[in-house]
C-alpha cells in the first residue's frame, strides 16, 4: 500500500465525520419530531432539557390541538395529587393545559433564563407563576443554575437585546458571577459589553448567530425522548377518583378524605410517605432549626424584577400565586410567621405597584387543614383553592396589560429593604 | 484573552491540531522543527496559565521550573564529582518541597500562602524531575542538557495529568524524527485515540458525572442514617466516571503526542478486566504505579533488603507494598481517605500475593468461571477503594 493510500486511509474517515457534522447542523430540515402524546408528557415531565433548550417549549406553545399554558414555578408543581392543576385541567375539558416549567431549585433567574428562549408564547399571552418565599435567602437560591442552564439560553438573551435596559446590566452582573457564564471565553466577554452597557457588533451579532444555529439543532437532536412516564402515572391514575363533574364543594370533601388517609401518619399532616423518607430520620435535629430564617432581604426580589420585566415587555397576562407554608410545620422548625408574611408583602409590593395585580396570595392559609401536601408545597386542598383563581383566570379571555416597570427593584436598596422596620409603600 | 485549558473543549482541539500540522508535515519528511514544536508548547503553555486565576499558577510554574532546574542541576554536576546518599537524599527532598508545602496548604495550614505554589500539573512535573534526579544518581543519566530538560518536563501534552514519560525514553524522540513508516503509524493511532478519547470524555464520562452527582444526592438524603444503599451507586458512578474522564484525557495526551512524533506511553489498559489488584495496577494508570514500582517500591525492597531489615522476603515486600501504596496515597492530598485508599490498596497487594503463593502451593481449581469470579471481585474491590477515594464518604459522614 502507498504511503498516500495508507494517509487517506486514516485521514478519510475524520473528514466524512466532519462533513457529516457539517450537513447535521447546517441542514434546514427540523432533526426533531414531537408528537401530541410527548408534548402532553412533556407538560407534566419537569425535565430539565425543558428549561435548558427551545425546541419542547416551541412544540408545546405552537401547537395548535391544545392551548397549553407554561406555569412556571419550582418544586409544588411536582406535588401531584387528584386537584393538581393539570389533573383538574385534564379531567374537566377544560380550554387550556398546565405546562409544567420548573422543579426544585428553578427560582426567577433560572425562569428568566429559560422565558428567553420562549418570547412569542408570552407575547401577549396568559401564564401562571407561582412564587415561593423560600426563594427569597439572602443570596438567593440559584445554586442550581448550573443544572438548568444552556448556552442556547444565554444566546438568545444575548440576540433578544434590542437596547440594553437595567435589567439586561443587571442579569448581564448576575450571569457573570455564575462560572458557567464566566469560565466561557466567548460568552464572558459579550455578558461582560452588556454589563457594561456596550451595544455588540454586527461581528459579535452573526458569531451568534452561528452558535445559536449549532446549539438550536443539538437541542432538537436531544429533546426527542421524553423520559418520563407521569401523564399515565400521575394525571390519569389521578384523574380516576374524581366525579364526572366539576363542583368545588364536591371537590372539597372528596380530596378531604383522600388527604385524610393519605397523611394521618403525623401531627403536621404531611403526606406520609414524605413523612417517613425525609422527616423521620432527621426530625429532632428540624426542631427549631428555622429560627433565622428570613426571606426580607434577599437578592432574588431583582432577580424577580427582571421576570417581571419580561413579562412587561412580552404583555403577558400572568396570575401569580403566592405559596404558604404548612403551619404546623412552620411552627415546630421555629420559621417566623410575622417574616413570612412581611416577605409576602414585600413580594406583593414590588408586584403591585407596577400593575401585576393578578395575585393569588395563598400565603396565609398555611394552617388550614390539608392545605399542604408536605412541608413547604401546597397539595390537596391547597391546589384546589388555588384552583379558583387559575380556572376563571385561564378560561377567560386574554387581556392586554400595561404594566409600569420601576428599575428600582433591581437596586441594593430594595433587596436589602427591611419590611418588618419600615412600610413597604415608603420605598419608591 | 483567549484561555486554553488543555482538551476542554471541541475548541481547543481545532487551534491544537491547526497549530501542530507544520511539524506534523516536517515530521512526515524526516525533519523535526524543534524552535517550531517549542514556540507552539511555550504558546500552549500560555495559554493556559494567561487570565484569571489562573496567572497566578503560572508564575508558580515559573518559579518551580526555576528552582527544579536549578536542583538537577546542580546535581548532576555534582554527581559527576561524587556520590554521597545524603545528597541525594536531600536533593530528592528538596525537589518534592514544593508539591509537599501545597499539600500540606490544602489542608488549610497557611492554606493562602501554600496555595500559591500550586498549579495545573504540579505532581506530574514533579515525577518527572524527581525521576530525573534518581537516574542521575543510579548514573544512567550522565549529561544535563538545559533543552533537554526543559522540553522534557514541560512536554505540552501531557503537561497537566500525564501520562509520566521517563527522560532517557523521551530523550530517544527529542532530537530525531521517526522513520516515514513509523510516523505514518502514529498518525493512525492517533485518529484512532482521539476518536476514542471524545467517546471516553465526552460522552461516557459525560453521563456517568451525571449518574455520580445524581447518586450522590439521593445518597445524602440518607445521610443522617450513617448509611445508604445509594453509596454503592455512588462508587460505581465514580469509578466509571474516573476512568472514562481520565483514560480520555490521557488518550488525547498520547494522541497529541503521536503527532508530534513522540512515543508517549499509554496509561490505561482495560484496567477493569484485571484478574487480581496487582494486574489492576499494570492496567489503571500505569505509567504512574510503574513509576511508584521503578523508584520507591524496588527501591524500599533493594534497601531492606541490603539492610537485612527483615528476615523474611515476604515480610520485606508486604512492608514495601504498604509503604509504596500509603506514599501514593499521599500524593494525592493529605486527607484520611486518599490515606485509607492507600492503605487499602496496599493491604490488598499483600492478601493478593498471599492468595497468589497460597494458589501455588495448593490445587486450587482454575477455569474460566473462576477467572470471571476474579474479574468480578477485582472490580468490586476496585470500585469500594474507589468510593473512598472519591471523598464522597467524608461529605456524608462529617459534613453534611
Amino acid at each position: 500500500m502507498t504511503n498516500k493510500k495508507k494517509l487517506w486511509q486514516i485521514f478519510g474517515p475524520v473528514l466524512a465525520a466532519f462533513a457529516l457534522i457539517g450537513l447535521l447542523f447546517l441542514l434546514p430540515f427540523p432533526l426533531n419530531h414531537l408528537s401530541p402524546q410527548a408534548i402532553r408528557e412533556s407538560s407534566v415531565s419537569f425535565a430539565s432539557n425543558i428549561i435548558k433548550g427551545e425546541a419542547v417549549k416551541k412544540a408545546a406553545f405552537n401547537n395548535k390541538e391544545t392551548n397549553y399554558v407554561p406555569f412556571f414555578g419550582s418544586s409544588e408543581l411536582t406535588r401531584f395529587d387528584s386537584m393538581h392543576p393539570s389533573v383538574l385541567a385534564a379531567k374537566y375539558h377544560r380550554d387550556y393545559q398546565p405546562f409544567m416549567m420548573g422543579q426544585a431549585g428553578t427560582e426567577s433567574m433560572i425562569h428568566y433564563m429559560s422565558m428567553q428562549e420562549m418570547r412569542p408564547a408570552l407575547n401577549h399571552k396568559k401564564a401562571v407563576f407561582i412564587i415561593s418565599p423560600q426563594w427569597f435567602t439572602k443570596k438567593g437560591v440559584n445554586v442550581f443554575f448550573a443544572n438548568f442552564y444552556s448556552p442556547l439560553q444565554l444566546v438568545d438573551w444575548l440576540l433578544n437585546i434590542q437596547k440594553i435596559t437595567p435589567t439586561d446590566q443587571f442579569m448581564a452582573k448576575s450571569l457573570l458571577n455564575q462560572s458557567v457564564v464566566s469560565q466561557s471565553n466567548l460568552y464572558a466577554g459579550l455578558v461582560t459589553k452588556i454589563e457594561n452597557g456596550q451595544a455588540l457588533s454586527s461581528a459579535d451579532i452573526s458569531r451568534l448567530r452561528l452558535e445559536h444555529r449549532i446549539l438550536s439543532r443539538e437541542d432538537q437532536l436531544f429533546s426527542n425522548y421524553v423520559g418520563s412516564n407521569n401523564w399515565q402515572n400521575k394525571v390519569v391514575k389521578n384523574m380516576q377518583s374524581l366525579p364526572a363533574d366539576y363542583n368545588s364543594t364536591d371537590l372539597d370533601s372528596v380530596v378531604t378524605k383522600q388527604a385524610e388517609k393519605a397523611s394521618n401518619s403525623n401531627d403536621f399532616l404531611i403526606k406520609n410517605s414524605f413523612y417517613k423518607q425525609r422527616i423521620v430520620p432527621q426530625e429532632k435535629r428540624l426542631k427549631g432549626s428555622q429560627v433565622k430564617f428570613n426571606y426580607r432581604e434577599s437578592i432574588e426580589y431583582s432577580y424577580m424584577q427582571a421576570v417581571l420585566d419580561q413579562f412587561a415587555q412580552e404583555h403577558t397576562d400572568v396570575l401569580f400565586v403566592i405559596a404558604p407554608v404548612n403551619q404546623r410545620w412552620s411552627d415546630y422548625t421555629g420559621l417566623s410567621r410575622e417574616m413570612y408574611y412581611q416577605s409576602v408583602d414585600k413580594i406583593k409590593y414590588q408586584l403591585q405597584s407596577q400593575g401585576f395585580n393578578n395575585i393569588a396570595d395563598l400565603s396565609h392559609r398555611g394552617g388550614e387543614k390539608y392545605f399542604m401536601q408536605d412541608t413547604i408545597h401546597i397539595g390537596w386542598r391547597g391546589w384546589l383553592e388555588a384552583d379558583q383563581y387559575i380556572d376563571p383566570f385561564l378560561s377567560s379571555d386574554y387581556q392586554d396589560v400595561n404594566y409600569q416597570i420601576n428599575d428600582r427593584f433591581l437596586s441594593t436598596d430594595w433587596q436589602k429593604f427591611d419590611s418588618s422596620k419600615q412600610n413597604v409603600e415608603s420605598f419608591s | 484573552m483567549l484561555n486554553l485549558q488543555p482538551y476542554a473543549d471541541p475548541t481547543y482541539f481545532i487551534y491544537l491540531l491547526l497549530a501542530l500540522v507544520p511539524l506534523a508535515i516536517g515530521l512526515y519528511y524526516g525533519k523535526r522543527f524543534v524552535w517550531y514544536e517549542v514556540i507552539v508548547s511555550l504558546l500552549f503553555i500560555f495559554l493556559i496559565f494567561d487570565s484569571g486565576r489562573y496567572i497566578q499558577q503560572g508564575i508558580a510554574l515559573i518559579i518551580y521550573m526555576l528552582w527544579e532546574t536549578a536542583l538537577v542541576a546542580w546535581y548532576t554536576s555534582y554527581r559527576k564529582r561524587a556520590n554521597n546518599s545524603w545528597v541525594f537524599y536531600i536533593t530528592t527532598f528538596l525537589s518534592i518541597l514544593p508539591i509537599l508545602a501545597v499539600r500540606i496548604g490544602d489542608t488549610g495550614l497557611f492554606k493562602t500562602q501554600l496555595t500559591l505554589l500550586g498549579f495545573l500539573g504540579i505532581s506530574y512535573l514533579t515525577f518527572r524531575t524527581v525521576g530525573t534526579i534518581i537516574e542521575t544518581r543510579d548514573g544512567s543519566i550522565k549529561e544535563f542538557s538545559l533543552p533537554l530538560f526543559l522540553r522534557f518536563v514541560l512536554f505540552m501534552p501531557t503537561l497537566s495529568s500525564g501520562p509520566i514519560d521517563r527522560y532517557r525514553h523521551f530523550n530517544q524522540d527529542a532530537t530525531v524524527a521517526p522513520s516515514r513508516d513509523k510516523y505514518i503509524e502514529f498518525l493512525g493511532k492517533a485518529v484512532w485515540y482521539f476518536f476514542l478519547g471524545f467517546l471516553y470524555k465526552f460522552i461516557l464520562a459525560y453521563g456517568f458525572e451525571h449518574l455520580y452527582s445524581y447518586t450522590q444526592n439521593m445518597a445524602m438524603a440518607d445521610a443522617s442514617q450513617g448509611w445508604s444503599w445509594w453509596l454503592i451507586g455512588v462508587g460505581y458512578s465514580y469509578g466509571f466516571y474516573l476512568f472514562f474522564d481520565f483514560a480520555g484525557y490521557s488518550l488525547f495526551a498520547v494522541a497529541t503526542g503521536y503527532v508530534m512524533g513522540f512515543d508517549v506511553p499509554m496509561n490505561f489498559k482495560q484496567p477493569f478486566r484485571s484478574k487480581n489488584l496487582k494486574d489492576f495496577w499494570n492496567r489503571w494508570h500505569i505509567t504512574l504505579s510503574f513509576w511508584f514500582r521503578d523508584f520507591v517500591f524496588m527501591r524500599l525492597v533493594f534497601t531492606m533488603m541490603k539492610n537485612k531489615v527483615f528476615k523474611s522476603r515476604i515480610t520485606t515486600s508486604n512492608v514495601a507494598y504498604i509503604v509504596n501504596m500509603l506514599i501514593m496515597g499521599f500524593w494525592h492530598g493529605l486527607t484520611w481517605y486518599y490515606i485509607v485508599y492507600g492503605l487499602f490498596h496496599g493491604v490488598g497487594l499483600v492478601v493478593n500475593d498471599a492468595w497468589l503463593r497460597y494458589k501455588k502451593k495448593h490445587k486450587v481449581p482454575h477455569n474460566k468461571l473462576t477467572e470471571y469470579f476474579a474479574i468480578f471481585l477485582t472490580l468490586n474491590v476496585v470500585m469500594f477503594s474507589l468510593l473512598i477515594f472519591c471523598g464522597f464518604l467524608d461529605k456524608f459522614w462529617f459534613h453534611h
